[in-house]
């Protein structure tokens, strides 16, 4: 077990070494600073302090953690699938290519085990980018509106609903940090898909691109606004993941989120056994 | 050490057979070589060897391991080197060395050091691998071939791409592996010269069957090719024929005992007044070793 560790964290120093996977940290910074500029315009920030007053009861509810919690939806959903998809699709699809998985084959190393590893380091890097994107988007709330206040949650599509959740500012933070943690592993499915598509014998682009064709599509689904479509929403993975929201809930409903949690988990290592299977009866050369 | 025991491979339902019941064995402390052309199956048979693609039908087995029934055991006790190896070339020689062992289970920091002494590479080692010229690559292979200490060391075409200098020097330390650290060597080549010169015993495969076993000194028996320009080739044929046992290979070439002088022969020709426009000692030919094969064999096994 202490081999597979070190095996691991080589893996994680070989991933963050290089400079193609801080893409996506840069982008999202970029993201959020311009969300911030958007703050700053007057209408804007007017708008968002009448809307908070309306529903949460007092302006302070307009806080560093709101802005955060706003800035992380509407980035997250999508660009975080782009990115999550980018590095999964890569690490077995691009090494193949390379040439780099010969080197790494030719040693008393199974398979199953140099797939997990790269798997559980693709799960790691969507960890590690959603707590950068958390992080510097709170940065970014704090600069804006400082520190303190309290913090309210909705679901951002729907400005007429009432909100999820009215919290001061530490249980605001400790509920923050953790609908990001608990949204990075909803992600499992996208890192699933990227990666079972990596090990067929196929183009890097190729699989990241199917996998973000693949959940685009599977979001317009989700949000086909036709009542006849609602008994079939659950079965779509954009919207299972919208679960996390349900960390942000005054009284969190376990059942519902372990249930969506189960699916997606459950999405995501269907598609590394699938991977797996592929590739091991594969026959890699140059 | 190693037994390759009738390996059949074909990739896909319409193309030939890559491999076709190839066999031969390699003994503890020999330089082995796998002879031929690009596409006769050398990479394919080493691909098998590792573990990386799965024959048809026979087997490898690695000091009595079998690489189908337990490839990570098999592998323990084996280096490898690919054509144009592919390292992280963003990381530095010393970090690739330190990701690629981890998954043979991790080296002690002095074993990295000695072997990087070794290949030549302590200078370097803590440059990114994206500067390195061929040569280095093919220094940081070996050291990562090395490192875990193996008794049997895959090359696969080592030194392609190298400068002369770098062919002299790689062979020189394949010889120093196989003599001061016991380590067996099976390499493939399309070099027919390289070959002959590192080897003690070769296998010559062509469309993925094996055409010749045995020693590489027997590549050459055939004899010296002359190659002649000369408008009376018959007469100089007749002159080596009785002087020097020589034979007729084609109509501008033949063939002399490998113990004759060419410069007897050329002072012969001149002397019997042949007009010579060009006398050329040509060397050995893979494909003309083929070719003489199939003529001899048939095409059939030796």
């Amino acid at each position: 077990m202490r081999l597979f560790f070190a095996q691991l964290g080589w893996e994680l120093f070989r991933m963050f070494a290089r400079k193609r996977t801080y893409i996506g940290f840069g982008i999202f910074l970029a993201v959020e600073l311009l969300f911030w500029r958007m703050l700053t315009l007057e209408k804007a920030k007017e708008g968002m302090i009448q809307f908070t007053e309306r529903l949460a009861g007092a302006e302070s509810y307009f806080s560093g953690i709101t802005i955060a919690f706003l800035m992380v939806f509407f980035t997250v959903m999508l660009l975080g699938a782009t990115f999550v998809a980018l590095v999964s699709g890569d690490i077995v699809a691009k090494e193949t290519e390379d040439g780099n998985l010969r080197l790494l084959l030719a040693r008393p190393i199974s398979r199953l085990r140099l797939l997990a590893i790269k798997f559980l380091a693709c799960q790691i890097y969507t960890t590690v980018l959603f707590w950068f994107v958390g992080l510097t988007a709170l940065i970014v709330g704090i600069l804006e509106r400082g520190w303190g206040g309290g913090f309210f949650a909705w679901d951002p599509r729907f400005f007429a609903l009432q909100p999820l959740g009215i919290y001061d500012w530490w249980e605001g933070i400790r509920r923050y940090f953790a609908a990001i943690t608990g949204f990075s592993l909803l992600f499992l499915p996208i890192t699933g898909i990227a990666f079972m598509l990596g090990c067929f014998k196929i183009k890097p682009a190729a699989a990241t691109i199917i996998t973000i064709a693949f959940i685009t599509a599977d979001f317009i689904f989700a949000s086909i606004p036709l009542e006849a479509f609602e008994p079939y929403q659950h079965l779509f993975i954009t919207s299972r993941m919208e679960a996390w929201l349900l960390i942000l809930q005054q009284e969190i409903p376990w059942a519902k989120l372990v249930e969506s949690a189960i699916w997606l988990v459950g999405i995501g290592l269907t598609g590394f056994i699938i991977g797996w299977v592929v590739f091991e009866r594969r026959d890699v050369k140059s | 050490m190693l037994n390759v025991s009738e390996l059949s491979k074909t990739f896909s339902r319409n193309a030939p057979k890559a491999l076709d019941e190839v066999s031969f064995s390699v003994e503890k402390g020999e330089i082995y070589g796998l002879l031929g052309h690009n596409g006769a199956g050398k990479s394919t048979a080493l691909g098998i060897m590792l573990g990386m693609v799965y024959p048809d039908s026979g087997d490898v087995s690695i000091g009595n391991v079998s690489i189908r029934e337990d490839r990570c055991g098999a592998l323990r006790k084996v280096g490898a080197i690919f054509e144009a190896p592919a390292f992280y070339g963003y990381l530095t020689g010393w970090r690739n060395l330190k990701v690629l062992t981890a998954f043979s289970g991790g080296v002690e920091k002095s074993r990295l050091l000695e072997v990087v002494e070794w290949v030549g590479l302590r200078d370097r080692i803590h440059d990114k691998v994206d500067t390195y010229s061929h040569g280095m690559r093919q220094r940081l292979a070996l050291a990562q071939a090395m490192l875990p200490g193996p008794e049997i060391l895959i090359l696969d075409e080592p030194t392609d791409g190298l400068d002369p200098e770098g062919i002299v020097e790689f062979r020189d330390q394949l010889f120093e592996l196989r003599d001061q650290f016991g380590v067996t060597i099976l390499l493939s080549s399309h070099l027919l010269s390289e070959v002959e010169q590192v080897c003690d015993r070769v296998a010559i495969l062509k469309g993925g069957r094996r055409v010749y076993e045995g020693s590489s000194r027997g590549l050459a028996d055939d004899g010296i090719v002359i190659r002649l320009e000369t408008d009376d080739f018959q007469k100089a044929l007749e002159i080596t024929e009785t002087g020097f046992g020589g034979k007729k290979l084609r109509d501008d070439l033949l063939s002399v005992p490998l113990e004759t002088d060419t410069a007897d022969v050329l002072d012969t020709l001149v002397k019997a007044g042949v007009r010579l426009k060009q006398f050329v000692r040509e060397e050995q030919s893979l494909e003309r070793f083929y070719m003489d094969l199939s003529r001899k064999k048939g095409g059939e096994e030796s």
